[in-house]
C-alpha cells in the first residue's frame, strides 16, 4: 500500500516502536554487527540499536538517507526503478543498507568479524518484519491531536517565537 | 514527512533551503549555526567542493527542547544551487516538510530565480504533493546590495501565489531568523 502523499506526519505508536527495537536488537545479536538503524527516507532516525557510545546517529541518518536518495536518481538514469540494497565497504567497518517499502531505510553497521552473506540473509528477514510494522503504521489513523494534545500548536508557536529571533 | 515517535516522545521535521546558485542558502545555515548557544551546539555538516560550493547538501539539526513533553527537532538542509545538480536537489528534497526558497535580489539574477522556482514546483509535484498547498516561504536575500531589485518587481515574478516573504541579508544575519520562524510555524501548523 502506498503512503498518501498529502499526509504530513507519520505517527509511530508505542507498541510499534517496541516491535522495531526488538527487530533491530535481534539483528545486531544474530549478525554480531555493531549497530543497526532504522531511518525514514527523509533522514530522520526512527530507532537505533547497538553501540551506546555512538553520538552521531543524527548525522549518520542524514547522510545515509542522502546516499540512498542519490542512488535512486542514479537508478532512474539507468532505467531501474531503484536499488533495493547498497553495500559500502571500509577497512574496518561496513555498511549494508536496505530499502523498506519505499519509506524506511534499514542500515546495518558491521566489521570484518561478520560475514556479509549472513548480514544479507538476516537483513532480508528483518526487512520483511519491518515491512509489516510499516504497513500497520500506515494504517494508523490516530488523530495528531490525540498524540500531541490540543494545545501543542500554541505551545510550539510560543517556543518558536522565543527561540527564533534576531 | 514529519515523524512523530510516540515511544521516544520525539517530533522530527525537515526543512529544505532551495534556490539558485550563490543565493545564500548555505550562508543562512551558517548564520543560524553561529547563533546557537554553546550548550546546544550541534555540527553543521557540509558536503562541499574544494571551492566551498555545496556539492550535495548542508545539514544542521536544531533542537528546540521539549514542547508539551515532546522533544522537537528541526533538520535544516540546503540543496546545491547550480543548474547541473537537478537530480541531487530531488534527492535532498525527498521527505521535506517545508521549503525556504532563497531568491537572490540582484538585478541580473531574476531569471535564475524564476527558473529555480519553476524547477522546485516540478520537483515538489514529482513527490506527489500539490505545490500550491506545500509549506513554502520566500526569502529575498541580499537586500543590502545596491543592485537589489525593488521588492514589488520581485513579487511580480516570484510571488504569484502570495507566500509569506521575508527580506534578508543572510551574510549579516538580517531576516534569517524571521524566515526560519515563519517556515517553522507553517510546518508545525500542518502536523
Amino acid at each position: 500500500m502506498a503512503l498518501d502523499p498529502q499526509l504530513t506526519a507519520m505517527v509511530v505508536p508505542l507498541a510499534e516502536v517496541a516491535r522495531i527495537e526488538e527487530v533491530l536488537s535481534r539483528l545486531v545479536d544474530e549478525t554480531g554487527g555493531t549497530h543497526s538503524l532504522l531511518l525514514d527516507k527523509s533522514g530522520q532516525v526512527v530507532a537505533s540499536h547497538g553501540d551506546a557510545n555512538r553520538q552521531d546517529t543524527t548525522a549518520l541518518g542524514a547522510l545515509i538517507a542522502g546516499t540512498f536518495a542519490s542512488s535512486r536518481e542514479v537508478a532512474k538514469l539507468l532505467h531501474e526503478k531503484e536499488f533495493k540494497v547498497l553495500f559500502q565497504q571500509g577497512v574496518r567497518e561496513n555498511l549494508f543498507i536496505a530499502l523498506i517499502g519505499e519509506q524506511w531505510i534499514l542500515t546495518m553497521i558491521f566489521n570484518k568479524e561478520t560475514h556479509i552473506g549472513l548480514v544479507k540473509v538476516l537483513v532480508k528477514k528483518a526487512s520483511e518484519e519491518l515491512l509489516d510494522v510499516l504497513g500497520r503504521v500506515r494504517q494508523n489513523r490516530r488523530m495528531r491531536d490525540d498524540v500531541l494534545g490540543g494545545n501543542f500548536h500554541t505551545s510550539m508557536e510560543d517556543t518558536i517565537d522565543l527561540l527564533f529571533r534576531d | 514527512m514529519a515523524l512523530i515517535n510516540v515511544a521516544a516522545h520525539e517530533i522530527h521535521c525537515k526543512i529544505v533551503y532551495y534556490g539558485p546558485g550563490m543565493c545564500g542558502k548555505t550562508t543562512n545555515l551558517q548564520y543560524i549555526h553561529s547563533q546557537i548557544p554553546q550548550a546546544a551546539k550541534t555540527d553543521l555538516l557540509s558536503i562541499a567542493t574544494e571551492t566551498e560550493r555545496t556539492l550535495f547538501f548542508d545539514f544542521l539539526p536544531l533542537d528546540l527542547g521539549k514542547v508539551r513533553g515532546f522533544q522537537t527537532r528541526f533538520h535544516l538542509y540546503t540543496v546545491p544551487g547550480q543548474v547541473l545538480y537537478d537530480r541531487t536537489r530531488v534527492a535532498v528534497l525527498s521527505g521535506a516538510d517545508g521549503v525556504v526558497f532563497v531568491a537572490d535580489s540582484r538585478r541580473d539574477k531574476l531569471e535564475e530565480n524564476v527558473n529555480s522556482l519553476k524547477e522546485l514546483a516540478r520537483n515538489v509535484q514529482k513527490m506527489g504533493k500539490r505545490f500550491q498547498a506545500f509549506p513554502l516561504v520566500l526569502q529575498y536575500n541580499k537586500r543590502d546590495l545596491s543592485t537589489a531589485l525593488p521588492v514589488p518587481i520581485m513579487d511580480k515574478y516570484l510571488n504569484p501565489l502570495h507566500w509569506t516573504r521575508c527580506e534578508a541579508s543572510a551574510l549579516h544575519g538580517t531576516g534569517v531568523f524571521d524566515t526560519l520562524r515563519v517556515i517553522s510555524k507553517l510546518v508545525i501548523s500542518k502536523l
